[in-house]
This record gives C-alpha cells, sequence and structure tokens, in this order.
C-alpha cells in the first residue's frame, strides 16, 4: 500500500510542479482529441442522421458495419492507416507517419463510428413529428433536418462526447502511428504504457490522474448539458 | 362554387397492402371552409397529408391552382410555403414561444422586424399575447395548441389544413378556433378541417365531405346562410344580441 501511496504523492508533486513532460503529453493527447472528434463529427454526425432516417437499400447492412466499426480494435485502425501513410503506401510522400497528423487521422477513423451511431440512435429516437411539423411550415428539407439535429442536440453533443473518450483513452493507434516520440507525439496514454514499463510508476500514475480528470472534466459538462436541456 | 384551389383525380395512397385512400374525383374551392367528416381510419390524416404536399399518393394527379403536381422535391418545397398544416397533437419544438411561432417565418428569410411583428399578431390573434419568453414546452396543453395554432398562421399560407382541432379541446378554445376559421376564409385563404362531427359544417358554413374506409361517400354544399357561429364564439366576440 505505501508504493501506492508513494507513487500518489509523488505523482501529484509533479503535476503541481508542472512537470514540462507530463504537460507535454497532455497538451498532445487535448491536441490529437480534439481535432480528431471536430474532423469525426463533421463526418459522423451526417452519416448518423442519413443512416437513420435514409430509404436506400442496403440500409441493414450499413448499420451492421457500423456497429462493427465502432468495436474495431484501435490497433487494426493503426495498421491499416500504418498502410496507407508509410513510405510505400498510397500517402507516404505526404511524410504524415510519426507526427500527430497521423494519429488525428487515425483517431479520426476510429471516432467516427461512434458519432455516426450515437447520432443514428438519438434521429431514431426522436419525435416522429418533428420532421413534417418542420416541412409543412416551409422549411426546405435542409432546414428541416437542421431543426431536427437542434431538437436531438443533447443526443449528438453525447455522440460527440463518446467519440472523444473513444479517442482520448485510446493507446493502439497513437503508438502506432505517432511512434511515441518525446514533446511531438507523446500522448497520456503512450507516456503511461513506456513510463510503467520502465519503472516510472509515479509518473505514469501522474498522467492517469490527469486523463481521469479530464474524462470526469467530460462527463461534468454532459450532465450540465443534460440538465440546461431538460430545463 | 369558386376557383378550384385543389382537384384530385383518381388519387389512391397505399399504406403496406392497404389501400388508405382511392379518390375519383374531388375539388376543393378556393376561399371556402370543407369539413373531411369520418370515422378513424377513413383516410382524412392521409388526405391532409397529400394536400399539404407531405405525403405522395402512389397513383393520380393532384392540380394545386390548376397547376398538376409533379411531386418533385424542388416543387413540393415550395408549395409547402403555400399550404399549412397544423396537425392533430402538434409538436412544438424546444425553446421559446416566439421561436416557435417564426420558424415559418424564419425558414422563409422574413426579415427579423417582421417576423417579431408577425409573432405578436399571430400570438394576439389566439389570446396569447406576451407569452413570446415562455418556454414552450412549459405551457399547458391547450396553450401548447394555441402556439401551434398560432404558428400555422404566422406562416400567411393560402391554404390551412386542420387536422381534428376540435378534438378534446375546451369551449373557449373551439370559440376562438371557430373565429379564427371565419376571419381567415372572409381573407380568402382556403381552410380544410377534419372531423368526426359532422355538426361543425353548419357552425362554420363548410362544404362536407364524408370519408368511410378510404372512399369519398358524400359531399353536402356549404350552407347558404354562411356560419352558424356557437353561443360561446358570440358571447367572446361580444355579438350575442346579434342572432336571435
Amino acid at each position: 500500500m505505501g508504493f501506492i501511496t508513494d507513487s500518489l504523492r509523488e505523482a501529484l508533486a509533479l503535476i503541481l510542479a508542472g512537470d514540462r513532460e507530463v504537460f507535454s503529453a497532455v497538451l498532445t493527447s487535448l491536441n490529437v482529441a480534439v481535432w480528431s472528434v471536430i474532423f469525426a463529427s463533421i463526418g459522423g454526425v451526417p452519416v448518423g442522421i442519413a443512416v437513420a432516417l435514409g430509404k436506400f437499400p442496403m440500409m441493414g447492412a450499413i448499420r451492421v458495419l457500423l456497429n462493427s466499426l465502432m468495436a474495431m480494435p484501435t490497433v487494426v485502425v493503426g495498421l491499416v492507416v500504418y498502410g496507407f501513410l508509410s513510405r510505400m503506401g498510397p500517402f507516404g510522400s505526404l511524410g504524415l507517419l510519426f507526427t500527430p497528423q497521423a494519429i488525428i487521422i487515425g483517431e479520426t477513423v476510429l471516432a467516427m463510428p461512434v458519432v455516426a451511431n450515437y447520432t443514428l440512435a438519438a434521429i431514431q429516437g426522436a419525435d416522429q413529428r418533428i420532421l413534417p411539423t418542420a416541412l409543412t411550415l416551409g422549411a426546405s428539407r435542409f432546414q428541416s433536418l437542421c431543426q431536427l439535429t437542434r431538437e436531438v442536440r443533447f443526443g449528438v453533443v453525447a455522440a460527440i462526447i463518446a467519440g472523444f473518450g473513444r479517442v482520448i483513452a485510446e493507446v493502439g493507434v497513437a503508438m502506432m502511428l505517432g511512434g511515441n516520440i518525446r514533446f511531438l507525439t507523446r500522448t497520456m496514454t503512450t507516456a503511461i504504457a513506456l513510463e510503467t514499463s520502465k519503472g516510472e510508476f509515479a509518473f505514469g500514475l501522474a498522467l492517469g490522474v490527469i486523463l481521469m480528470s479530464v474524462s470526469l472534466a467530460v462527463n461534468i459538462f454532459l450532465t450540465l448539458a443534460q440538465e440546461s436541456h431538460s430545463a | 362554387m369558386s376557383q378550384a384551389k385543389y382537384r384530385l383525380s383518381s388519387i389512391q395512397a397505399v399504406h403496406g397492402k392497404t389501400v388508405s385512400l382511392a379518390i375519383d374525383e374531388l375539388t376543393i374551392a378556393a376561399g371556402e371552409t370543407h369539413l373531411l367528416v369520418g370515422s378513424n381510419g377513413s383516410g382524412k390524416s392521409t388526405l391532409l397529408g397529400i394536400l399539404a404536399f407531405l405525403n405522395k399518393p402512389q397513383q393520380g394527379t393532384v392540380y394545386f391552382d390548376g397547376v398538376p403536381v409533379s411531386w418533385e422535391p424542388k416543387e413540393c418545397a415550395a408549395l409547402r410555403r403555400r399550404v399549412t398544416l397544423l396537425h392533430q397533437t402538434p409538436y412544438l419544438f424546444s425553446g421559446t414561444v416566439a421561436a416557435n411561432v417564426s420558424f415559418g417565418l424564419v425558414s422563409r428569410g422574413v426579415a427579423k422586424e417582421s417576423t417579431q411583428r408577425m409573432v405578436r399578431e399571430s400570438l394576439e390573434r389566439v389570446g396569447l399575447e406576451g407569452f413570446e419568453l415562455r418556454k414552450a414546452r412549459q405551457l399547458s396543453g391547450g396553450e401548447s395548441r394555441r402556439v401551434a395554432l398560432a404558428r400555422a398562421l404566422a406562416c400567411k399560407s393560402e391554404v390551412l389544413l386542420l387536422d381534428e382541432p376540435f378534438a378534446n379541446v375546451d369551449r373557449a378554445s373551439a370559440a376562438l378556433l371557430e373565429s379564427v376559421v371565419t376571419s381567415l376564409v372572409a381573407g380568402g385563404i382556403t381552410v380544410v378541417i377534419s372531423s368526426h362531427d359532422e355538426l361543425l359544417g353548419a357552425k362554420l358554413g363548410a362544404r362536407v365531405i364524408r370519408l368511410e374506409d378510404g372512399r369519398i361517400e358524400g359531399e353536402s354544399p356549404a350552407s347558404e346562410q354562411g356560419p352558424t357561429p356557437s353561443e360561446e364564439f358570440l358571447r367572446l366576440t361580444g355579438r350575442e344580441n346579434a342572432v336571435s
């Protein structure tokens, strides 16, 4: 027990001292997670709406595919994107491998099915009268869809936060596409994995505390949003 | 009869494998009140959905102002700006009453100042002056229905379709609705109302169209004496001594 408490004390000291390496990993994590969630939302929200409302063939298959993609192992995503970005891959000439941009690409692929699926569920659970009401009041199809999304905005925000949760906590993509380069692509999770394997348990614990704090902050935001929505 | 606003020819609407509406010929005259009467499942709501350009019939042709409707998305969107349907159980969007009432105007790109004025006028018309900033979701059932009516009125459409507007409303609300319908028709608006109650036809001076199992079973012309307003309507409008 002494080992845990000593490590925790050391971890808090590292956080309070503003350890450069700790905060570099935190900033890299937040940077790649925020950008990948922005891109995943730009793609995932419209996909979720289209699949929820679309009447095109193979709809069932598309839903199964989206569900399967949600559970895709992060290392598989990392592996596939690695293939595209490696020197011999189709986008190798861009020189993106082992950069934060490569992690953003991989994490976007990872988060998009999550955002799309949660959005789909939110739209499917919406009141069936929203679209006809908007249409009969003279809104265009696009305006009506915007209104529908506005009505289920809490569900869409939850979708985006679920996507954020998926990428902020993942290791596989960040490790394979970022390469865990100190002060460049080292994220909280890759740093925890590395430092713990080196025996630097306190360092890993410091990052773990911050990671948990970020998750808690996101959940507090979600709860507050839910309360203001239902008010 | 006035000029035809709608003419429906050989219309058939199918839900699953059931024919929910089969109309050989129907004309809706411009600037008049029409009452669709029938029991549950008689096809009233299906017909209103077609008249509102929300649902395309599987067969037949709908003429609007003499022009056949192609049901192309762009054309339907343009036609829906000329026709407004008030659903039986209207949905109010989250946000304020003003946001709800202005929805159709904002969608049409009406200027902000005009929108505010029209919202105010529409709310006054349904007896909800000063309700602009109230949360729509915190209103009573009766107030919600009035807001939905104000929202439909604000659109100033050529045709107003009302799906069972008199169901489960108190006498004061029914009288208010009667007065709104009467004033709309006096202003040249075409009004189509669905109801179970055929007696409403005489009250509103409406042409009655009887539907049963998706077919037109009969039609009665509008009363030549015009509407026979209810006592409540006369009391509310201060005209109780005008009719003996």
